[in-house]
């Protein structure tokens, strides 16, 4: 069961998406393929000023290129797979409710949790994870090392970690949407790009008074970086349960000040409707 | 009360002693109302009442800001009361949102529930899996919705590419798709032409009539709601001001009456009545029927020279509704009482 809709039926959602998404790729195919090829070749853009340095210095703060580039093409796969997930502004909840999209929501007779991440679009946004499930495999070729059977399982527990993190910054800052709509409107779209942009960059070798608050206050490190020392055997026991702890908990603040935004926004709230918010 | 309802399950909304307060900024004129900006609480609905019966088609009409859209959103569980209850088809618009949107129908007429960048029929086929509707149903509807509201030709149009008039004629064919048991319409007509509006209002009254489909509706054209509806709730500063029969209504405001007189060009002086103007022979005149009963008019008609030919009718609703609004805005008693049902 998802909330109280049948995991046969949450298919039979994420189904009509998905041929909505295939649809619009097909409306116009030839426009279409040359925007994801030129999205892969942005995302392989825009990680590469790294990897090359990498490259050039023969790796970067105790990591190897090749350790260096399975850490973006992680980061690359958190949020490709969110985005592609996240077809109807569900990553960006502050974009639905400063444009009065939420009302668009609550007619729908399903619960808000399953709107959310029913909102698969395939076809049009996995340009960042097929970029980064091919890096990621190149990366663990050139490693040559031999992994133990678990390593697969940990890296999946690994990313949904990373992505539960993700997801709940966004969520928590989006709280601030429910009383200030139109002042917050894109202020999930500032958190996550501030994510996506800083996950990239090594730790390792950094002084404390940049990597601890980039694992604590804004974790963009436990994005990318501290999972990949995670994967690599680079960090201890303790330190392995880390980015699980840190996921819980501020799921759990999220989960807390959106409810609490929620309510405020229905009894309280805003009482006339922006024009911009048609589903889209 | 226009209708009295005392069975509960024959009540398909009642709404009780329900109140909506909202915050709004407010900032004053000049350069100190930079500084000087501060929070205000506005009540949207004022300790509002009233019980709607199923199969009812009920006009909700207030001038701008009375609060018709919060009480719209009020019933669809978008927003919740700050006191008071509110009840559905029976259910809680807050705790049963989701059993209780498999048998409602909203449509609120500055937006749209289709999808922007699809064909109207991609939209259907969305909603056919969203409430999980059976494929005799969506079937069955799609027939009746396309033949009723002459939306064949625009199925496989983008909903981005319609004009308002069909987007709003799909917007409501969609909404009819899962049957719903009640439906609350907020401003369904505006910015339709006189065609797209005609549609419009015969689908509404068809269903009403036909399917039993219990119906609630509010727009600013006032001539529109008599046509549809048999009983008109008024709000004014958030409170209900009226509830009762359009009939009733015209009797609060004096019972005015137009009627036309034709003459052999000579201008009648008939007491009592006031001459709206004329040309040609032909005059215009308004009579409160409250004041000077019909026989006594007709009597004086009668013996008023060159009279060639009369025409009575009703005074149009929107006059009616003109003339409470003023005495509204001018500060006069929002409360007015209907008249026994007729």
């Amino acid at each position: 069961m998802v909330g109280k809709v049948k995991i046969k039926r949450y298919f039979e959602l994420l189904g009509i998406y998905a041929r909505m998404d295939l649809a619009s790729l097909l409306r116009d195919t030839k426009f279409m393929v040359i925007a994801i090829t030129a999205d892969i070749v942005s995302n392989i853009s825009s990680i590469s000023g790294i990897f090359l340095l990498a490259w050039k210095f023969g790796g970067i703060g105790g990591m190897d290129q090749y350790e260096v580039l399975f850490m973006l093409a992680y980061g690359n796969i958190v949020m490709g797979f969110l985005n592609m997930m996240g077809g109807c502004n569900a990553l960006f909840p502050s974009r639905i409710i400063g444009r009065g999209q939420w009302e668009h929501m609550f007619i729908m007779p399903l619960p808000y949790a399953v709107q959310l991440t029913v909102g698969i679009f395939p076809f049009t946004c996995s340009s960042s994870l097929l970029s980064g499930i091919a890096l990621l495999c190149v990366a663990v070729c050139k490693m040559e090392m031999t992994l133990p059977w678990w390593w697969p399982g940990m890296l999946i527990l690994q990313l949904m970690i990373s992505m539960v993190i993700v997801v709940a910054c966004s969520y928590l800052f989006s709280s601030l949407a429910f009383y200030a709509p139109v002042q917050c409107e894109e202020i999930s779209s500032t958190v996550i790009y501030s994510v996506e942009h800083t996950m990239t960059f090594p730790l390792s070798g950094m002084p404390v008074y940049i990597k601890y608050p980039l694992l604590t206050i804004f974790p963009a490190g436990l994005t990318a970086w501290f999972p990949t020392m995670i994967l690599f055997g680079k960090t201890t026991t303790l330190e392995n349960f880390y980015p699980a702890v840190f996921a819980l908990l501020i799921s759990l603040a999220a989960a807390y000040f959106f409810r609490k935004g929620f309510r405020y926004y229905v009894q309280k709230g805003i009482n006339r409707y922006v024009s911009g918010g048609h589903r889209a | 009360m226009f209708q009295e309802a005392t069975a509960l399950d024959d009540i398909a909304v009642k709404v009780d002693c329900v109140s909506k307060s909202f915050t709004q900024w407010h900032r004053k004129e000049g350069k100190r109302g930079i500084f000087n900006q501060e929070k205000k609480i506005v009540t949207a609905i004022d300790n509002v009442s009233f019980q709607i019966r199923h199969g009812e088609f009920v006009a909700y009409a207030g001038p701008n800001g009375a609060g018709k859209s919060t009480t719209m959103k009020l019933l669809s569980g978008m927003l919740q009361p700050t006191e008071g209850s509110v009840s559905v088809l029976g259910m809680s618009p807050e705790k049963d949102r989701i059993a209780l949107m498999k048998k409602l129908g909203v449509l609120f007429g500055n937006r749209t529930e289709l999808w922007w960048d699809h064909p109207v029929i991609q939209s259907f086929e969305w909603k056919k899996v969203v409430w999980n509707i059976t494929d005799e149903t969506y079937r069955r509807n799609l027939d009746m919705v396309t033949e009723l509201l002459d939306i064949g030709e625009i199925r496989n149009t983008f909903a981005r590419e319609l004009s308002l008039g069909q987007r709003m004629r799909a917007d409501l064919a969609m909404m009819l798709l899962h049957s719903p048991e009640l439906i609350l319409l907020d401003e369904p007509t505006l910015g339709l032409d006189v065609v797209a509006k005609r549609q419009m209002i015969d689908f509404l009254k068809k269903i009403n009539q036909e399917a039993g489909v219990t119906i609630m509706v509010t727009s600013h054209d006032m001539d529109d709601l008599e046509e549809m509806a048999q009983r008109i709730l008024m709000i004014s500063k958030g409170k209900l001001a009226y509830d009762g029969s359009f009939d009733g209504l015209r009797e609060i405001t004096g019972n005015l009456t137009h009627f036309t007189v034709t003459t052999d060009g000579r201008i009648p002086e008939l007491e009592g009545c006031r001459c709206l103007g004329g040309q040609h022979g032909v005059f215009e005149y308004e009579v409160d029927l409250s004041r000077l009963s019909i026989q006594v008019l007709l009597e004086r008609l009668s013996h008023t020279a060159g009279i060639m030919d009369v025409e009575i009718r009703k005074a149009p609703i929107e006059q009616v509704i003109t003339q409470l609004y003023q005495v509204w805005k001018c500060g006069g008693s929002a409360q007015v009482t209907a008249p026994p049902a007729s």
